[in-house]
């Protein structure tokens, strides 16, 4: 029903970027998630698109319809986009019963060649001929059975939101978007205010109703988990400058660099400084963990002058991107996490031969014949899973167990890197060079 | 349209630009609003400013000017730089003795009121006081009747022959006693009359904070084993700091404009003077508002730099709610004691004493008290039917048979009304569009236009609008009444409005906008439903100080038009039975409407008065 697309779309309050430069194109049908620290731009991006707040420059289409255009000085507003918004806070009219909340909108309608069907849904029809019409009383009470079914709260049409739980009111504002049918529903963290159980179950319903519906859902959130299992695409945002835009395990597996990397993933991914060269057969020889020597073999050839020069002229081209005005939230390199007993800093400047190689706890496994030799530093089983956090040296390192396992603290244990999706980043720009196989000897 | 890149010429896109900018609502009445306040407050300003300037045939000014000269210097060199050791005299009468009054008088009544109010706040908030909801309904009394109420009731109560002159108060006549001069007269009795009356200011802001004020913060530094007087000074106090500022700006700038009482009680004031100079020196007069002008500027600046930093700590609010409540033993007896006889004086005692007033053969003759009430108490100040000049009457009717006075009611009624709903409107269009557009300077623009006069003295204001009002031939008319009460009561709506607004979240209206609603109705079906009480304080405020306001609209009309001034007229001739008895009709109308639309809405006067402190 409707496709979006942002080119080069800014915000920005004098020399604050609350979005740099962004590109985007969501396909019709889609479930695409805007994530990101809080602060980093994904709300405003989303606002922008539903046309609550203007962009400095860009331009923004739905469908075929331009509806921001900071060249040709188009700005169609918040109510001609015909756009549904789901609020953070649900902005339930506190002085309108459920029924009078779904209904309110409905009563704004007036268009031509629109009917309702038996089922309650609204059939536009705009190249019709005759005069706009309203629609009646008796076609919202059906508009409103229906949404208010498919949300599960004929029950309560006729009390106040004050009187609803906050579940409940959720629903109540999922019925009053979905009422007037639009073609793009947007949402903003919907579910951050409900309890962790009742977001569990709304996500489940949140998923059948983009199916149901066959709209595009912009969402957006800070949660990655709630990303990951509800998107088809997600968009990480940082600073109001676009990470990554793929499919979710493509960003969990394959991480542009090393803060989506970090960003994704629950427990967090284990980071480790290495040093090394590539050898002539495209591996690279590298020492991590303090002494341990070890080999990374690429899944797809990669070589690394290449690969640096060519991560260097994008950059290059990053900052020279023409700018109206100074960026005072400057970009400045992920500092990614490290995990250690005692913090030691590494004041080091990187060079070319410094990377960062990153397992995911998944990959790192116990076992006795393990190469890496650790004792264990805190266990905490959850009955499904167990994480263990293992001492090497002054590191300390990430795992997850399928299964309740209960290690005694203190446990000495040996461990190896399992699996082909270990990843490399260079420290210099903190970008993915290789994903693939490490080896520690 | 197309998706095809259009490159709009440069003029159209500002075109486009600006018609987006306009097409919202809010922006578009932010335009005409701030041109509009901005010629209705800085024209008048700048008409006082010019009369400084300006030759007033048959005034003092006149000397040594030029047949034809039309400016002159002679006002500022006279006052500010005099030439002669009579006109040094002058000016100290003239400028340097109000000056030093009207500062000290501000000064006093700030202590003052904070002293009093303030303490009252924390005892009702914080501790066990007895008959907490009598008190502070009784406690606000004094604000809502006119200002001169208490200064009146200072005069019958203290004055007698041998000391001040004229009529014997009831302390003279039925105890004998005469009270020292200073006290029946002067800076002192000014200075409790403000403070009592400003004090209801203190106790609905700082008690405000007191109310939302965690009582974690507290329990915090208790747990920490901190003594109570040092949790006191180091944490509660600085909390309550911009509550007790705020109401130090504005009773200062209230105690600066205000006439009537130190009019009443005898004090020079830069007020007082004003008028008093007002005939013979015009232009000199117009420096003393110009002086109260920059008094009102400064107060404007110096709330700005302390509301915008960031020691600002009014959203200081728990989620407990739960305040630990000081235990006052057997003083919680004595306190209430002392608040129930002091709001006794303050609130109850003054109505009786006017109704008393109107029935007394001749002022202050108390006679009945000793004599009994048959033939020492008479019906004739308010039954008798026609004009007779004799028992002192003065040849007016009756009150309930006299035109004038009814006349001058329902002038007043009708100048209130309309400020009222003109001021409630505008005042809650800017809050709404001020909170519509938290960051652009060109809405704190419009916000600080809006806030400016309520900062201003009520003289200096009422004299801007008459010098304007004459130059543009509407003076004695109530269109210029409505236009300066509307200008100056805009603060009480936009304020009231502005707060509650503030914590509207903009989400309840974009889910709205993206509903396609329009504007009229998401106002009338969203908003205003949703902010009734406070919108409501919002009309209510301008319509009851309008109803007895004296100073801002004396200079404004002739006597007769309103009932405040008429009121003024009759205790200047002495007919202080018809004072008494517009005043005793004035309070009693005035709390009949607040408490009519408190039951009717639940807005009250008291959670008006400043919203909260900012």
């Amino acid at each position: 029903m409707a496709r979006i697309e942002l080119t080069h779309v800014t915000k920005r309050w004098g020399g604050f970027y609350a979005v740099d430069d962004l590109d985007l194109l969501i396909e019709d049908n889609a479930f695409v998630t805007l994530l990101g620290p809080s602060g980093c731009g994904k709300t405003t991006t989303l606002r922008m698109i539903a046309g609550l707040e203007t962009p400095t420059t860009g331009r923004i289409t739905i469908d075929d319809t331009v509806v921001f255009d900071s060249e040709a000085g188009i700005n169609i507003p918040a109510n001609k986009r015909r756009v549904g918004f789901l609020f953070q806070n649900y902005a339930l009219w506190p002085n309108m019963t459920v029924f009078q909340n779904i209904a309110f909108g409905l009563s704004n309608i007036k268009e031509t060649g629109l009917s309702v069907s038996p089922e309650g849904e609204i059939i536009r029809n705009p190249d019709a001929d005759g005069t706009p019409r309203k629609l009646t009383k008796e076609e919202i009470k059906k508009i409103v059975a229906r949404v208010s079914a498919i949300v599960k709260i004929q029950p309560f049409m006729d009390r106040y939101p004050g009187e609803l739980s906050g579940g409940q009111q959720q629903r109540v504002a999922i019925a009053r978007t979905l009422a007037p049918g639009p073609k793009v529903l947007f949402m903003d963290e919907p579910l951050s205010n409900l309890d962790a159980k009742l977001r569990l179950e709304m996500r489940s319903e949140l998923q059948r109703l983009h199916l149901s519906t066959g709209s595009t859902f912009v969402y957006v959130t800070h949660d990655q988990m709630e990303a990951m299992t509800l998107a088809t695409r997600i968009c990480l945002i940082s600073n109001g400058v676009l990470q990554q835009y793929d499919a979710p395990l493509t960003v969990y597996n394959k991480p542009n660099n090393t803060f989506v990397a970090d960003f994704v993933g629950n427990p967090a991914i284990n980071f480790m400084n290495a040093r090394g060269t590539q050898k002539e057969d495209g591996s690279f020889e590298l020492t991590l963990l303090s002494d341990y020597k070890a080999s990374f073999t690429p899944s797809e050839p990669v070589k690394a002058d290449e690969w640096y020069a060519e991560a260097e002229k994008e950059i290059a081209a990053f900052e020279a991107k023409q700018r109206p005005a100074e960026k005072t939230n400057k970009d400045v390199p992920f500092n990614y996490p490290i995990a250690m007993v005692t913090d030691m800093p590494d004041e080091r400047t990187p060079d070319k031969e410094d990377w960062v190689v990153g397992v995911r706890p998944e990959f790192v496994s116990i076992c006795d014949d393990g190469p890496i030799e650790g004792e264990v530093f805190s266990a905490m089983p959850t009955g499904m899973e167990t994480t263990v956090r293992i001492r090497v040296g002054n590191f300390l390192l990430t795992s997850v167990i399928f299964g309740g396992i209960t290690y005694k603290i203190g446990e000495k244990i040996r461990l190896r890197f399992t699996g082909d999706g270990a990843t490399l980043f260079s420290r210099v720009n903190g970008r993915l060079t290789a994903t693939g196989k490490i080896d520690v000897k | 349209m197309t998706s095809l890149a259009i490159k709009a010429s440069p003029w159209k896109r500002r075109l486009n630009r600006i018609l987006t900018y306009l097409s919202k609502p809010q922006n578009a009445i932010l335009l005409a609003l701030g041109i509009i306040l901005t010629v209705t407050t800085i024209w008048p300003a700048f008409t006082i400013v010019r009369d400084t300037v300006t030759i007033h045939q048959g005034t003092v000014d006149t000397r040594g000017a030029e047949a034809g000269q039309v400016y002159t210097t002679f006002n500022w060199t006279d006052l500010f730089a005099p030439a002669t050791k009579t006109a040094q005299k002058l000016a100290v009468i003239n400028l340097w003795t109000p000056l030093l009054n009207s500062v000290l008088l501000s000064i006093f009544a700030c202590i003052g009121s904070i002293l009093y109010g303030g303490l009252f706040a924390y005892l009702v908030t914080r501790t066990n006081l007895k008959f907490k909801k009598y008190l502070s309904s009784i406690f606000i009394f004094p604000y809502i009747m006119p200002q001169w109420t208490l200064a009146v009731i200072w005069r019958n109560l203290f004055n007698s022959h041998a000391v001040t002159k004229g009529a014997d108060g009831l302390f003279a006549s039925v105890f004998g006693i005469n009270m020292p001069a200073w006290w029946c007269q002067g800076m002192f009795p000014s200075a409790v009359v403000l403070a009592l009356h400003y004090a209801p200011f203190a106790y609905i802001l700082i008690g405000g904070i007191f109310r939302n004020m965690d009582a974690n913060l507290e329990e915090a530094a208790t747990i920490l084993n901190t003594p109570k007087w040092k949790t006191f000074l180091r944490v509660t106090l600085p909390l309550v700091k911009p509550a007790i500022l705020s109401t130090i700006l504005l009773v200062f700038s209230s105690a600066m404009g205000s006439y009537p009482i130190p009019h009443y009680l005898k004090l020079s004031t830069l007020s007082t003077k004003y008028v008093e100079m007002n005939v013979q020196r015009t232009g000199e007069a117009s420096i003393l508002a110009v002086i109260m002008m920059l008094f009102g500027i400064m107060i404007l600046i110096v709330n700005q730099r302390t509301t915008s930093g960031r020691k600002n700590f009014t959203t200081v609010t728990g989620k407990s709610g739960q305040s630990s409540v000081v235990n006052l033993g057997i003083g919680k007896y004595i306190l209430s004691f002392i608040y129930i006889l002091t709001t006794l004086f303050t609130g109850i005692i003054p109505i009786l004493l006017f109704a008393v007033e109107t029935f007394l053969p001749n002022p202050g003759d108390y006679s009945f008290i000793t004599g009994g009430i048959a033939g020492h108490m008479t019906t004739k100040w308010w039954a008798t039917a026609e004009n007779v000049s004799e028992n002192g009457m003065y040849g007016q009717k009756g009150m309930l048979f006299n035109e004038t006075i009814w006349n001058a009611f329902g002038g007043t009624l009708l100048v209130a009304l309309v400020c009222a709903l003109v001021a409630g409107t505008i005042g809650t269009l800017v809050g709404y569009c001020v909170s519509k557009n938290r960051r652009s300077k060109w809405a704190a623009y419009v916000n600080n236009m809006a806030f400016l006069p309520y900062l201003m003295p009520a003289l200096a204001v009422g004299v801007a609008f008459a010098k304007f009002g004459s130059s543009v031939g509407i003076y004695n008319t109530f269109l210029l009444l409505i236009l300066a009460g509307t200008i100056k009561y805009i603060p009480f709506a936009s304020r009231s409005a502005l707060n509650s607004m503030m914590q509207l979240s903009g989400e309840i209206e974009e889910a709205a906008i993206i509903q396609d609603v329009p504007w009229w109705k998401r106002m009338l079906r969203i908003i205003i439903p949703i902010q009734k009480s406070s919108i409501i304080s919002g009309y209510l405020l301008p319509f009851m100080t309008c109803l007895r306001e004296l100073t801002l609209f004396m200079l404004l009309c002739s006597q007769a038009k309103i009932i405040t001034t008429l009121l003024d007229y009759f205790d200047e001739m002495g007919l202080y039975a018809f004072s008494s008895g517009i005043n005793l009709i004035l309070v009693l109308v005035i709390l009949a409407f607040n408490a009519l639309v408190n039951k009717l809405t639940g807005a009250s006067i008291d959670s008006g008065i400043g919203g909260d402190a900012k």
